[in-house]
């Protein structure tokens, strides 16, 4: 098994961002993130649930069997594995993007999902989007692996909105970070 | 049609019948009064003065509950379970926690404000509900609190009620103190990968920890509040502790019972007594449940699924027949556990499936099993449905005691 690559998956969330956001959007999240940091030790997660998406991947949950790939604002879509609440799909956003009027959280749990189309592991980061009404379309509780809420990187019963300008749920997203094999 | 004119026309028409409505009520008394009365005439109806119904205190056959519900928004509400009839409601915030006093006629919650509804200040506030019409008392600041789904266990009073323990996650995880007599926070204790509360005696509290540990706080000699952690009991990657376990405030009992049914008593002290574990599947006579992938037997499932009844010493679990990794799927049957000597006493069907449950601490007990749309009022020694209503979606569930 290939042991995920934190390096490079770093560098490329990076450039990501840095591609998306301006200076002081930037340095706003990082000072978000920092603050976070210690409640949150996302390389240790990401080792374990990357180990945890090994064994998933090999043998599947009953959701891995009956995910699809094609249709983002129905439930078992291979992505939303542990997902809670409603989707951005179906209120004006996408898998990635929050809809207009409400903004995505700088923080986030994380997840491990089988695509059932090249039979890999991704890791998913499950972000909120905030400061619009709760959506209230397409509502989802998917648990593969989730964790209670004393191990809170893992949960998803979290109001994920630390590092907003606005508490107010909305809809969550399911955002590719890479491979967790 | 042209709807404006339409609705015009509605306006116009509703005005006139105000007027009308007004004018014959200030006119009727005059020409009523000219009017001889029949022999059988009905009695002239009492004129009335509006006010509020007395609330009496939470009684033991009553049921309070917070609704989560992204349209209705936050509120908490009281059901008397001998008729199944809406008792009252109580304003809170969405995500909000509550409790009752041991006066059953106090109640607070746990709740948090923005100035701008959606932004602004912050404002996170014990608030405070009583008198006879349960009417609000005040609230006191506190320094922050989680905001997440409603989770019974991260809100609770000391037994004696003289304190309140909320559990802080922004993000680093603590639990603020409060006393309710000075009313005001008079310390934020750390408990670093930590979660929750689960009090004991005068002024202590444990905490469930990732690692599969307690943390246990407590005030030490300096009247400080040291915290250690006790030996690992369980593993949380394979079998984690659920957030909804049980404790009885009274006595201190925690029953931490786990995704896969293994029940473990802990009597809550300064140094914790770890009895020894139990499953729920074996006490049913099956095979012990296992997160391995593919196995379906029973397991307690729901989004409340625990409740604990301390004098008989009864665990009522609500159960469902799946995979590992299900347990917040709504349970089709209410196991009734012997908690003493680990023996299923009845299995109950629930009418539909139900997501949360709850039982009165009375010598009488009534068992409540509720979905997102309808709460039961179950016999629990027969299992018989005794009467339903129809409920806004609810998150959290509390009865008298707690």
């Amino acid at each position: 098994m290939k042991r995920l690559d934190v390096d490079n998956l770093g560098e490329r969330l990076t450039r990501r961002l840095a591609g998306r956001l301006s200076r002081r959007s930037a340095l706003a999240r990082l000072g978000a993130v920092l603050v976070a940091a210690p409640a949150f030790p996302l390389l240790p997660v990401q080792r374990a649930r990357a180990a945890d998406a090994g064994a998933v991947a090999q043998q599947g949950t009953d959701f891995s069997r009956a995910a699809q790939t094609h249709d983002d604002t129905a439930c078992n879509y291979w992505r939303y594995c542990g997902i809670d609440g409603n989707l951005c799909s179906c209120c004006g956003g996408s898998t990635h993007s929050c809809p207009p009027g409400s903004q995505p959280s700088p923080t986030s749990w994380i997840g491990s999902c089988v695509n059932p189309g090249d039979q890999r592991s991704y890791l998913v980061a499950y972000r909120d989007c905030c400061g619009a009404k709760e959506c209230n379309k397409c509502s989802c509780l998917n648990t593969d692996h989730a964790m209670p809420i004393y191990r809170p990187q893992a949960n998803n019963h979290i109001i994920w909105c630390f590092g907003t300008q606005s508490f107010e749920y909305h809809c969550s997203m399911a955002v590719l970070v890479g491979l967790a094999e | 049609m042209n709807p404006i004119a339409h609705k015009a026309g509605r306006v116009a028409v509703g005005a006139a019948g105000l007027l009308m409505s007004i004018a014959a009520g200030i006119g009727a008394p005059t020409w009523a009064a000219q009017q001889p009365a029949a022999a059988d005439a009905p009695p002239v109806l009492q004129s009335e003065t509006a006010g509020v119904t007395p609330f009496a205190g939470l009684t033991p056959h009553e049921l309070s509950y917070n609704t989560l519900d992204g349209l209705t928004g936050g509120g908490i509400r009281v059901i008397d379970g001998d008729t199944a009839k809406l008792i009252a409601t109580v304003y809170s915030s969405q995500y909000a926690n509550f409790a009752w006093a041991p006066d059953h006629r106090t109640l607070y919650v746990s709740e948090t404000y923005w100035t701008l509804g959606n932004r602004g200040q912050r404002e996170d506030v014990l608030s405070i509900y009583g008198g006879p019409a349960l009417s609000n008392e005040g609230e006191i600041p506190l320094p922050g609190r989680l905001i997440s789904d409603p989770k019974t266990n991260t809100f609770a009073l000391s037994p004696d009620g003289r304190y309140a323990y909320d559990y802080t996650f922004q993000p680093a995880p603590g639990v603020s103190v409060t006393d309710l007599n000075a009313r005001k926070v008079v310390t934020s204790v750390e408990i670093p990968g930590c979660g929750l509360v689960f009090p004991f005696g005068k002024r202590g509290f444990a905490s469930l920890c990732a690692d599969g540990s307690l943390a246990v706080a407590d005030l030490d000699r300096q009247g400080k509040y040291s915290v250690h952690r006790t030996k690992r009991f369980f593993d949380i990657m394979k079998d984690p502790v659920m957030d909804e376990s049980v404790a009885d405030r009274g006595s201190g009992l925690a029953l931490f019972i786990t995704n896969d049914g293994w029940v473990h008593p802990v009597q809550l002290g300064d140094a914790p007594r770890f009895d020894p574990a139990w499953s729920i599947e074996v006490a049913a006579g099956l095979s012990p449940a296992t997160s391995t992938v593919g196995q379906i037997t029973w397991r307690p499932s729901g989004q409340v699924p625990f409740a604990y009844d301390a004098p008989r010493r009864r665990l009522f679990a609500l159960m469902r027949e799946d995979s590992p990794w299900n347990n917040e799927k709504a349970g089709s049957e209410i196991w009734v556990l012997d908690a003493r000597h680990h023996r299923l006493l009845h299995r109950w069907p629930v009418p539909e499936s139900a997501l949360l449950v709850a039982i009165t601490p009375d010598a009488h007990p009534l068992l409540f099993a509720l979905s997102q749309e309808w709460l039961w009022v179950m016999d629990p020694d027969s299992g018989a449905v005794l009467r339903a209503t129809e409920i806004v979606t609810p998150g959290l569930v509390r009865v008298r005691g707690e």
